[in-house]
């Protein structure tokens, strides 16, 4: 089969540590955090042991029509947003956005929560007194693929529709899908990414599963501690990210602008146990990502880690990345700075790479004081570096097992 | 209820509801107002309300191809004239989706 090239045209995120490119890059220069105490929902958070949330604290102005508003809980408010974003700094007219050769993958974790809140309140209220009111809107606002298909719908998409929903992995496979589907050929363009709204539903499940970081609720900023010997678990968060994926040709022919290239993808999964990180899975999807971009470890210049601070995820993640790289790659885990935005956390950890790569700069993993000795056979960025980023890899695992990899190139023209 | 006062509630519904401020009687609302099939189901739950009854199937049916809101004053006229029934007993079972 014909294979084509993939390169990123524009990414916009909304992000617990700034919307802009130049706030987050502020963020992440200047040590940054986005985590702050979690916000009271009246239901959960007084039961919830972890008190802290990767927070989106800043005004955000949506100008959205009201057709288009009605069918949208506040996760498809994010995710519009990162679309409409990415989609103007493209430059991608509007009569090829319409035209079928651009399609979507875009997904959450499982819609929007605060819109099912709505709907299971109704029913589980006395005599099912407001049972009528719920209707049409109440279920696309709140579906799993409501991202996707409101984005189609704002922008008049006829192209193809992947929505994925396997949480922590949805918007890494959500790019690499839109990736696929570029590369053999299906469409000309994908518009890739995930959003997760604010939700202490998610917050209450790790909590209860004992893999929630509590022992920084009145520093909020000193967690999420990815490899650190003080780490204690993960910090949920919210935000979206959005990237514009498109054949090199089209995108040359129209002088876009080219942020990267995606050259390499890989998901896979564990096969067994749903919840415990599993080393040789980790290490099986790193290798099949190196071989579909046809590289060698040892060209990889940067890992985002998945690294969600957890005491045996990071331990898993860091002897799968040693097995494979060595400690030829820095490594960085930037869920360090705004928790794990879950849904998002791909398509964002992947927006923050190419910054960095644009830059010429690797973050630090925040929060990382004292190597966990565990964790200590790779090469861990401790400080901010000026370095030139040819390669990047982008992990994200997710619960069930689902692990996937994606290789992003610095752009240069052949 | 006169047609007026149906006009006149309608309207109020089609702006708090709907955002849709100037609206002439034959307009069709989905070409000019992007008015669309789920408007339509919030559309004839307000109208429930404004009757003070609940519509059957039929009568819900019957509003399937309205297209402008003289047609809808038609409609909620025509139902208000031939009477409220007592609410059904047994709500239309919607889990609010397909």
């Amino acid at each position: 089969m014909n294979e084509r090239r993939v390169v990123i045209t524009a990414a916009s995120a909304i992000t617990p540590i700034g919307h802009t490119r130049e706030a987050i890059t502020h963020s992440l220069t200047r040590g940054i955090s986005g985590v702050k105490p979690l916000r009271d929902d009246g239901l959960l958070t007084r039961h919830i042991h972890s008190q802290v949330f990767g927070t989106v604290d800043y005004p955000l102005e949506f100008d959205f029509k009201r057709s288009n508003r009605k069918t949208m809980g506040p996760v498809s408010y994010y995710a519009c947003q990162t679309a409409r974003e990415a989609l103007a700094r493209s430059g991608l007219s509007e009569e090829f956005i319409t035209s079928g050769r651009l399609g979507v993958a875009f997904g959450s974790t499982h819609g929007s929560p605060t819109e099912q809140r709505n709907i299971y309140k109704t029913f589980f209220a006395e005599n099912l007194a407001g049972l009528r009111e719920i209707g049409a809107v109440n279920y696309l606002k709140s579906m799993v693929h409501t991202t996707a298909v409101n984005i189609t719908k704002m922008f008049g998409i006829t192209g193809r529709v992947i929505s994925s929903s396997t949480a922590c992995t949805t918007s890494s496979q959500s790019i690499g899908f839109g990736y696929e589907t570029i590369r053999f050929g299906r469409q000309d363009a994908m518009l890739c990414g995930g959003a997760d709204e604010y939700d202490t539903t998610t917050v209450a499940v790790f909590d209860n599963l004992l893999a929630c970081s509590t022992d920084f609720n009145e520093t909020p900023q000193h967690t999420p501690r990815p490899f650190d010997t003080r780490r204690d678990g993960l910090v949920v968060g919210e935000g979206a990210g959005a990237l514009v994926l498109e054949e090199y040709q089209h995108a040359k022919k129209r002088n876009a602008p080219i942020l990267g290239e995606i050259i390499g993808f890989a998901c896979n999964n564990n096969g067994g146990d749903l919840i415990l990180p599993n080393k040789d899975g980790i290490t099986q999807t790193i290798r099949l990502a190196l071989d579909d971009a046809r590289i060698t470890p040892q060209q990889v210049d940067f890992v985002s880690a998945h690294a969600t601070a957890t005491k045996m995820g990071d331990v898993i993640e860091a002897q799968a990345m040693g097995e494979v790289y060595g400690r030829a790659p820095r490594v960085c885990g930037l869920k360090s700075y705004m928790g794990h935005t879950m849904g998002s956390c791909g398509a964002i950890e992947t927006i923050l790479t190419l910054y960095m790569m644009q830059a010429g700069f690797i973050a630090p993993t925040r929060n990382l004081e004292e190597i966990d000795p565990r964790c200590a056979m790779v090469r861990h960025t401790v400080e901010l570096k000026e370095a030139p980023l040819g390669i990047a890899a982008v992990q994200n695992f997710a619960f069930g097992g689902v692990n996937t990899v994606l290789l992003i190139k610095k752009f240069d023209s052949p | 209820m006169t047609r007026d006062a149906i006009e006149t509630a309608l309207r109020t519904i089609f702006l708090e509801r709907f955002e849709i401020e100037e609206v002439a009687l034959d307009d069709d609302l989905r070409d000019k107002h992007e008015f669309d099939s789920i408007d339509a189901i919030e559309l004839l739950r307000e109208i429930e309300i404004l009757l003070g009854r609940e519509l059957t199937r039929p009568e819900k049916k019957a509003a399937m191809d309205i297209r402008t809101l003289g047609h809808i004053i038609d409609y909620v006229n025509d139902l208000a004239a031939s009477g409220g029934g007592p609410p059904e007993k047994t709500p239309k079972k919607s889990a609010g989706g397909p």
